[in-house]
């Protein structure tokens, strides 16, 4: 076949193409099914976009954008008691480290049970996950709000909020971690005559060990990122103080507290990933 | 016509192409060679504008390409095909699709957003595979394809752009011969049958000699030689390579399964009768 | 050169292998002993800070099992399916009678979902035109790709919640916040990790479209796109999961969904109706995690026999 141009394509070659590769003008039942599931997704977000009421947005323009104004416009700045700011973030970071290290202390013990090669019966190795599955399905703010409910508002309920979600999460994390284990170097432990604690401290601990602290670590972090929040019902720490003053309308205040926070979570990122890399190398994860 | 006028390319301190002014007839087959790092992928980058020049001039048609902004770069890209040493053909889209990807300059924003070819486009996207042998595979995803038959799609490609030039930066250095034979096979039948000018980046002296109407030879991003096959004595060659002729020479000797189709269409190896 | 054999009490080596590992001991016991300092100097200030302190814990626990006791249903074996009667109500011990309410739930459940598949569609979208804007090869100007970083860091800095009380404050109490609130949050988590996939694609394909005269769009579209689209779907239904949690809590400052049934449930009352509630939200976020995750194996399944 010789040079043809795409001009001089006529209907009669496209024909004859056609017929000799019907396929690849593509199959009509892929196009139409491919069209059908954009049109669906599209039809879906106009219709819940609607469901939703996205028309209040247009209305409110005005007073979204007095809200606007009011954060980026300090004002007063000598006033805003800039102690029980940063003594609220102190709190923030106190509640997620105890929250964190009573969960790690407790996943530890429940991850045992509920990994499958160290709890070989399988009734309570299925208790405990539905417990753990319970302390994880419900988000840590709802948590706080249980327990601001059962030992009242202050920083009791966030740490007991702190404390029973990471303790879901890591333990489950944790018995991941047990079942991965390599077997070999167990083995290789237990052929020397090791007695079983010996072969828990130099066959299992070696290699579970930096994994745990590593996700205890990632805890750490996740919870003074949640921590923050658990305030706003009334579970201790900077949220308390972020709501109380957007409740008052102390709008700016409460863009320079979100700002502060900010910088100390990227901060304790940072550290805590200075740790990570001290103990566990660039391995760990 | 392509003519270059000082058309220099400098990375910080390097210089890549040191002033380089020559021109190019319509229908040319030119074979730039010389060792690695002497700038040949600089300069045949800097043709379509991949890489952008630092200074100089570069008139086609009469039009200067240097000066070139927005869609009017686009247009000559469009008109000036380029075939890669990795093919750079997209893995995970079928075969038709890559090719068909050759007329995206025509398409409008939504068409090609939406990845819509029309039937005139995907029967002339058959049209090029067929000629280099390829339709058979034209549905396949990409990725699974062998090299060989990789770069005769980047051809395929760059035929359905129906393009005036033809760049290809070392279009074999990744192929075993056979496949190098192909390829070489295809860019001399496009050169000759289409009126197309080709410039091809080669690292073998043998190719060059026996594929090109003209060969540049380049060193430490000079021209140092500039005329016809015949006239590239081994003396002449071996200036050009320096230190790395005795391998340019060896492979020369390997590879003389080389040599130009007898029948000017490439001839694929094997070909599913549809 | 000294040989090894060398005698003398300065160059035997098992001396000197001894001394090394004794200040190699001590180097190590002193780090370990400095960092266990530092560990419980700030676990002291943390229980100080959060005034966190055995007697408090002590006073609270009787009382978390206390109004653990209240909030349990009281379910009897010979009641439990027993239908409404004659006035139409179901008997105490009842399934019935604790989920008296169950449609309401239901109503606020699905509102929920929608919430955040909206919310993940259309953070989705935005997270996938920012990432081409803000991954480092892609970005047609630095200064844009800086910009978009930037924006995308502060998205999933703030959380879902503060930002559904601003909005909340915008635009009134009801779903619209919370969904947007969600979307702004998703777009930034997805948004980065979008773009990091985007930094490891092959940069191949972009050329070869730049090459045939295809614009900034086309090369994204053709060269990048196809590269990571099945990376995108896979963390974008893993989002998902996520968000579903997260709509089930934006309600609590009045932003939609079961949340504010939630609140006013567990701050009101403190009987069975706070575990009805707390029970179908886990059955619905465990069952969505469920799905998600068998969607998203059977994705990297058909992947890897490609």
């Amino acid at each position: 076949m010789s040079t043809l141009t795409y001009a001089a394509i006529s209907d009669v070659d496209i024909a004859a193409t056609r017929k000799r590769h019907p396929k690849a003008f593509g199959d009509p039942f892929a196009t139409t099914l491919k069209a059908a599931s954009w049109a669906f997704i599209a039809v879906y977000l106009v219709w819940s976009l609607g469901f939703f009421e996205i028309g209040k947005l247009l209305s409110a323009s005005d007073r979204a954008w007095a809200l606007i104004t009011r954060m980026v416009v300090w004002q007063d700045m000598a006033t805003w008691q800039y102690y029980n700011i940063y003594k609220g973030i102190a709190q923030t970071i106190a509640m997620a480290f105890v929250g964190t290290l009573l969960g790690t202390i407790f996943a530890l013990g429940l991850a045992f049970f509920a990994a499958r090669n160290t709890m070989p019966v399988g009734v309570i190795r299925h208790a405990v996950r539905r417990m753990l599955d319970v302390f994880r399905g419900i988000d840590q703010v709802v948590w706080g709000l249980v327990f601001v409910r059962a030992v009242g508002l202050g920083p009791l309920a966030g740490v007991l909020a702190i404390w029973i979600s990471d303790m879901g999460n890591l333990a489950k994390l944790y018995s991941e971690a047990i079942e991965n284990i390599d077997r070999k170097q167990v083995e290789g432990v237990r052929a020397t005559g090791a007695d079983t604690s010996r072969i828990i401290r130099f066959g299992y601990l070696p290699q579970i060990l930096p994994v745990f602290i590593s996700l205890s670590l990632y805890s750490f972090e996740s919870s003074t990122r949640s921590a923050t929040i658990l305030g706003l019902v009334g579970a201790g720490g900077i949220g308390m103080i972020i709501i109380e003053r957007f409740r008052a309308g102390l709008f700016d205040q409460v863009a320079f507290v979100v700002l502060n926070v900010l910088v100390v979570i990227a901060v304790i990122d940072w550290g805590s990933g200075l740790i990570r890399k001290r103990f566990i190398g660039e391995r760990g994860h | 016509m392509l003519e270059f006028k000082g058309l220099t390319k400098q990375f910080n301190s390097t210089i890549a192409v040191k002033p380089a002014t020559f021109t190019i007839p319509d229908g040319q087959m030119v074979g730039i060679i010389g060792r690695s790092g002497a700038g040949k992928s600089t300069l045949l980058r800097m043709i379509n504008r991949l890489n952008e020049p630092s200074g100089g001039q570069m008139l086609f048609q009469g039009r200067d390409i240097t000066a070139l902004k927005g869609r009017a770069l686009r247009e000559w890209r469009n008109e000036c095909a380029m075939v890669f040493q990795q093919f750079n053909l997209v893995g995970r889209l079928n075969v038709l699709t890559n090719v068909m990807s050759g007329r995206l300059f025509h398409h409008d924003f939504a068409s090609s957003m939406l990845g819509i070819f029309t039937a005139r486009e995907r029967a002339f996207a058959i049209r090029a595979l067929d000629r280099l042998g390829m339709a058979h595979v034209a549905l396949q995803q990409t990725d699974t394809l062998s090299g060989g038959q990789m770069q005769r799609v980047a051809i395929a490609r760059a035929l359905v752009q129906e393009p005036r030039v033809m760049l290809a930066d070392e279009p074999i250095a990744s192929l075993d011969p056979l496949n190098a034979k192909v390829v070489m096979d295809a860019l001399r039948a496009i050169n000759r049958q289409d009126g197309l000018t080709v410039i091809c980046n080669l690292h073998t002296l043998d190719t060059a000699r026996q594929y090109c109407d003209r060969i540049i030879g380049m060193q430490d991003g000079v021209i140092v030689f500039d005329g016809t096959p015949t006239e590239l004595t081994d003396r002449a060659a071996r200036e050009i390579y320096g230190a790395e002729a005795e391998e340019a020479f060896s492979e020369a000797m390997t590879s003389t399964a080389l040599r130009p189709g007898a029948s000017a269409p490439a001839q694929p190896e094997a070909r599913v009768v549809n | 050169m000294a040989s090894i054999t060398t005698n003398g009490p300065d160059h035997d080596p098992v001396s000197l292998f001894e001394t090394h590992r004794t200040r190699m001991i001590r180097d190590r016991m002193l780090a370990n002993i400095t960092l266990a300092v530092l560990f419980l100097g700030f676990l002291a200030w943390s229980i100080w800070i959060s005034r966190f302190t055995p007697d408090r814990l002590a006073a609270g626990i009787p009382r978390i099992f206390e109004y653990f006791g209240s909030v349990m249903p009281s379910l009897q074996w010979d009641m439990l399916f027993e239908g409404r009667s004659a006035e139409g109500r179901f008997p105490a011990g009842s399934v019935g009678y604790w989920y008296n309410d169950f449609w309401k739930y239901l109503r606020l459940i699905w509102e929920t979902i929608l919430m955040a598949l909206t919310a993940t569609l259309l953070g989705t979208g935005l997270a996938i035109a920012l990432s081409f804007l803000a991954a480092r090869n892609c970005t047609p100007y630095p200064w844009m790709g800086a910009a978009a970083r930037r924006f995308l860091e502060f998205c999933r800095g703030v959380p879902e919640i503060l930002f559904a009380l601003i909005l909340v404050f915008a635009v009134g109490i009801g779903p619209l916040a919370g969904v947007l609130a969600i979307t702004i949050h998703a777009t930034g988590a997805l948004g980065k990790l979008f773009s990091e996939v985007n930094e490891n694609a092959s940069m191949r394909p972009v050329d070869g479209i730049k090459a045939v005269g295809g614009s900034w769009f086309e090369q994204m579209r053709y060269g990048i796109l196809p590269q990571v689209l099945p990376n995108f779907t896979s963390y974008a239904l893993w989002r998902f999961e996520i968000n579903v949690r997260a709509s089930a809590v934006v309600g609590f400052v009045g932003a939609g969904g079961i949340g504010a049934e939630l609140s006013h449930t567990i701050s009101f009352y403190s009987d069975d109706r706070v575990t009805a509630v707390l029970l179908l939200v886990v059955l619905t976020v465990t069952a969505i995690d469920l799905l998600s995750e068998r969607a998203r194996h059977t994705l990297i399944g058909k992947e890897s026999l490609k």
